[in-house]
């Protein structure tokens, strides 16, 4: 299973809403230790896409799912499977920062936490080895038992990032993870995101080509739910085989 | 539609002779001819009606109930403040009559106390039914059927605690009447669950959604999301809401007129007859005359009451505010 | 990570919602119960007659007609003095008020106003109206009384419906010209007003169920006549039920008692349940 290159393979996906169908007949494989970007105008289902990998979307009601995604060869959404062990094996960071109204600490430690570790000296190591890969640990080393609320925008982001490395996912899924930053910080999160490959996968969904082009391996086009194109991100951006793709990097739609 | 503009314009109507500066703004609008000046005159004095009530209730009830200390009682005596709060012994018939309250403060705060025990566990449990577990179309019913049960009349608890609690726990402890200070305490916890319930769940849905969803996307099961974020967000929401329902169980007047038994006596058995503050007001302010000491001996307990319960208000608005102030501001 | 305690978490997540599900349960079989119970032994002695006459032979025969209409005075007036004195409030404090220390102090009252227990109006009625203002034991001083106590559920209501207006109206107004007062009166008003109504009815429905402020100052347990003006004395549903309940131990009044709480009940709950389901309809209709 290590040996497979594929971290997520994702196998004929159809997803409905209700009646709706959210995504159609999606089959893509996403290599492990890479970045790889989902674009797409607004609604085209890359974010729906995203919140399956860790099964977010079981917290509403009246969807359904055909097809299968595999985590490192398991099938996540096999009757057997976990939704909570599921997520725990795939990190998450969201649009807007959103630590908990508790200290820095707590916020780190809180998966750990959730998953039974509780001696003392386990959760010091984690939240400072958490807190150094969000580059955060120099900020804040001396005030963890502060409110994450009193951080800036972008320090709460790269707390949230810490808080999601604490659990050491498989998979790291960022859902516009900038989009609500300025653009210092914008920076400082794409430097970590490219710094987070070398011993994580990520997936990024973002509105900013500049950025899937600045910071991915791999890019997928979505759009009206279809998955239009993946590819290196280099070709996607200089050579796109289809047409709707080359409107939307070129700016003609989106 | 047609009586709420009457009512505005009667209000409106005779300053319009008063205006002073020529109105700027739209023509042929109702209430054109009424200007901003006087529109915020009106609405600033009538915005401390409130104040005003709040200020006479206060004011009347000192003026009657101190008269007790102040003035002697009919047949000389005096009573002081230390015999009036700590005299355990309410005889108002008697001469001299005796104003201790201590044993109506004590049925007071037992049977809240003893109702909190009821009322916290089934009012926290439903909030976190609601909120939690039960599916939306379940909540979109309960809610409102909580809110229903919270317009339910007191007199109709305490009638249902006389005519069906009393005879049936005077059977099964084989204890000479029925009402006493448990039949009371269950017919205020099922006053205090609705108020319990409806402000815990405004409280646990009001935490937002995407700090539900970091939770969970760090593999927290529904349970630990729910006692690890949800909850103590919601913390100072659902404590106000506690507070508030505890209030209101001791406030409540007719369910322990009609159930609690009566008995102005220090007891802790939950057996045994009490008296609570509340019930002795309603039950004697019918045989006492206007001014006599018995009567002011019953607005000093109103006193006594009213201060009780204004710091349980204050308190229960300071931890809201808290909880306002600190909560999660998702920017 | 490992995911050693899995199944010990799912078992307490099942065990501990089935608890939360079980004090629910338990809350609602309580209440409904209290309701069936009423609605079992109360059905039988509603007729045309209990609900048209007075009562007769000491209150062991005849109807609550008195009673019932002693309570829609009492009510109708306590709304007649709250609703605007309340919606006035209401609008002074989400229109006009800024914020600061005379606005927190108003709040304060009002949340304060809402937590005194029912007897203390009682109180405050008879000395100050029954008494002080020498308006004796009559429709006016009860309805005042009530009016103080559903006071501050009206301004709460109608300051939600209020801050609900979006901007966007209000800035529409101005923007064609209009002043403050008239964007109030023209715009802010009418959109809340069903808001406003459905709140002002929710606590209507309570006035109708309270009896401790109408004791000493309002009800009696039996009069000759209907009353002919705002001064005299009536009859009231809670308060009857009280009397009823204690006066004695007739059989006869058994049916009775049941009857008229199964009224009251009807009314309150009816009323109150009339309001739930305007107000969310109202609101699943929303287009803001």
């Amino acid at each position: 299973m290590v040996n497979d290159p594929n971290a997520v393979e994702v196998k004929t996906l159809n997803f409905f809403y209700g009646e709706k169908q959210a995504l159609k007949n999606i089959n893509l494989d996403i290599k492990r230790n890479e970045i790889t970007a989902l674009i797409g105008p607004s609604g085209c289902g890359k974010s729906t896409f995203l919140r399956l990998l860790n099964r977010m979307n079981d917290l509403i009601a009246g969807v359904r799912l055909e097809g299968k995604i595999l985590l490192n060869g398991m099938d996540i959404y096999a009757p057997e499977a976990e939704s909570a062990d599921i997520r725990r094996r795939v990190g998450m960071v969201f649009q807007k920062p959103n630590p908990f109204p508790k200290s820095i600490f707590n916020n780190v430690a809180y998966g750990p936490m959730l998953h039974g570790i509780k001696n003392k000296h386990g959760l010091n190591r984690i939240v400072e080895s958490s807190l150094r890969a969000a580059a955060l640990w120099e900020e804040v080393k001396d005030d963890l038992h502060k409110s994450a609320l009193s951080l800036s925008g972008g320090q709460q982001q790269r707390l949230c990032l810490a808080r999601a490395l604490a659990m050491e996912p498989e998979v790291l899924l960022m859902d516009e993870p900038t989009s609500a930053l300025d653009p210092i910080s914008t920076s400082k999160i794409e430097e970590l995101v490219m710094d987070l490959k070398n011993s994580y996968t990520v997936i990024i969904v973002t509105h900013n080509m500049q950025q899937a082009a600045r910071i991915s391996d791999k890019t997928c086009f979505f759009y009206m739910g279809e998955l239009i194109e993946s590819g290196a991100t280099d070709q996607i951006f200089t050579l796109p085989q289809q047409r709707q793709t080359e409107n939307y990097i070129t700016g003609r739609f989106g | 539609m047609i009586t709420h503009s009457n009512v505005w314009r009667f209000f409106t109507k005779p300053l319009m002779k008063t205006r002073l500066a020529p109105r700027r703004g739209l023509n042929g609008l109702a209430g054109k001819d009424i200007g901003d000046r006087q529109s915020r005159i009106i609405f600033t004095v009538l915005g401390f009606t409130a104040l005003t009530a709040l200020l006479l209730i206060v004011l009347f009830l000192f003026l009657e109930g101190t008269a007790l200390f102040i003035h002697p009682a009919e047949d000389g005596s005096r009573v002081g403040l230390g015999d009036f709060i700590l005299g355990s012994f309410w005889y108002p018939g008697y001469t001299p009559p005796e104003f201790g309250i201590l044993p109506l403060m004590a049925a007071s705060l037992s049977v809240t106390v003893l109702s909190a025990c009821l009322s916290i566990p089934l009012g926290m449990g439903t909030a976190l039914y609601l909120s939690s577990v039960a599916g939306p179309r379940v909540r979109e019913w309960g809610k409102p059927v909580i809110e229903l049960l919270a317009a339910m009349p007191s007199v109709v608890l305490g009638l249902v605690g006389m005519m069906v609690i009393a005879p049936f726990m005077q059977e099964w402890w084989d204890v000479p009447s029925g009402l006493n200070m448990l039949n009371a305490s269950v017919m205020l916890a099922l006053m205090a669950i609705p108020t319990i319930a409806s402000i815990a769940d405004d409280a646990l849905e009001s935490v937002p959604r995407d700090l539900l969803e970091a939770s969970y996307a760090l593999g927290a099961t529904p349970l630990q999301t729910l006692m690890r974020t949800r909850l103590p967000c919601a913390l100072s929401g659902v404590g106000a809401g506690i507070i508030l329902g505890l209030t209101r169980a001791m406030g409540e007047t007719m369910v322990v007129l009609m159930c609690a038994g009566g008995a102005a006596q220090l007891s802790f058995s939950p057996l045994d007859a009490v008296r609570p503050m509340t019930s002795t007001i309603a039950a004697e302010m019918g045989e006492t005359a206007v001014g006599s000491s018995h009567y002011s001996a019953l607005f000093a307990i109103g006193i006594t009451l009213f201060l009780m319960t204004f710091a349980f208000n204050l308190l229960a608005s300071f931890i809201a505010g808290r909880y306002s102030q600190k909560g999660y501001q998702a920017a | 990570m490992k995911a050693n305690n899995l199944k010990k978490r799912k078992y307490y997540t099942v065990a501990v919602f089935a608890l939360f599900r079980l004090a629910a349960l338990l809350t609602a079989a309580a209440l409904a119960g209290i309701v069936l119970f009423l609605i079992i032994k109360g059905a039988g002695s509603i007729s045309w007659d209990f609900l048209s006459q007075s009562p007769a032979d000491s209150m062991t025969k005849g109807g609550i007609f008195p009673a019932i209409i002693g309570t829609f005075y009492l009510t109708a007036g306590a709304m007649l003095v709250a609703l605007p004195l309340g919606l006035a409030t209401a609008v002074y404090l989400s229109e006009y008020a800024r914020p600061g220390r005379i606005n927190s102090i108003i709040r304060l009252s009002v949340a304060n106003l809402a937590g005194v227990p029912s007897v203390i109006f009682g109180l405050f009625g008879l000395a100050f109206f029954v008494t002080k203002l020498g308006l004796g034991i009559s429709i006016l001083s009860g309805s005042l009384t009530l009016a103080l106590i559903i006071m501050p559920t009206i301004i709460s209501a109608s300051e939600e419906a209020l801050k609900q207006i979006p901007l966007s109206y209000r800035e529409a107004s101005y923007a064609l010209g209009a002043s403050h007062w008239q964007t109030v009166f023209n715009v802010v008003l009418p959109a809340a007003l069903p808001g406003i109504i459905t709140g002002s009815v929710l606590s209507l429905a309570r006035a109708a169920g309270e009896t401790a402020p109408i004791m000493y100052t309002a009800a009696v347990f039996y009069t000759l006549h209907l009353p002919s003006s705002l001064f005299d004395p009536v009859m009231a549903l809670p308060y009857h039920i009280y009397k009823l309940a204690t006066v004695g131990t007739h059989e006869a009044l058994v049916p009775i008692r049941y009857g008229s709480c199964l009224v009251l009940i009807g009314l309150v709950l009816g009323m109150s349940l009339a309001a739930i389901i305007i107000r969310t309809k109202i609101r699943r209709n929303k287009q803001w």
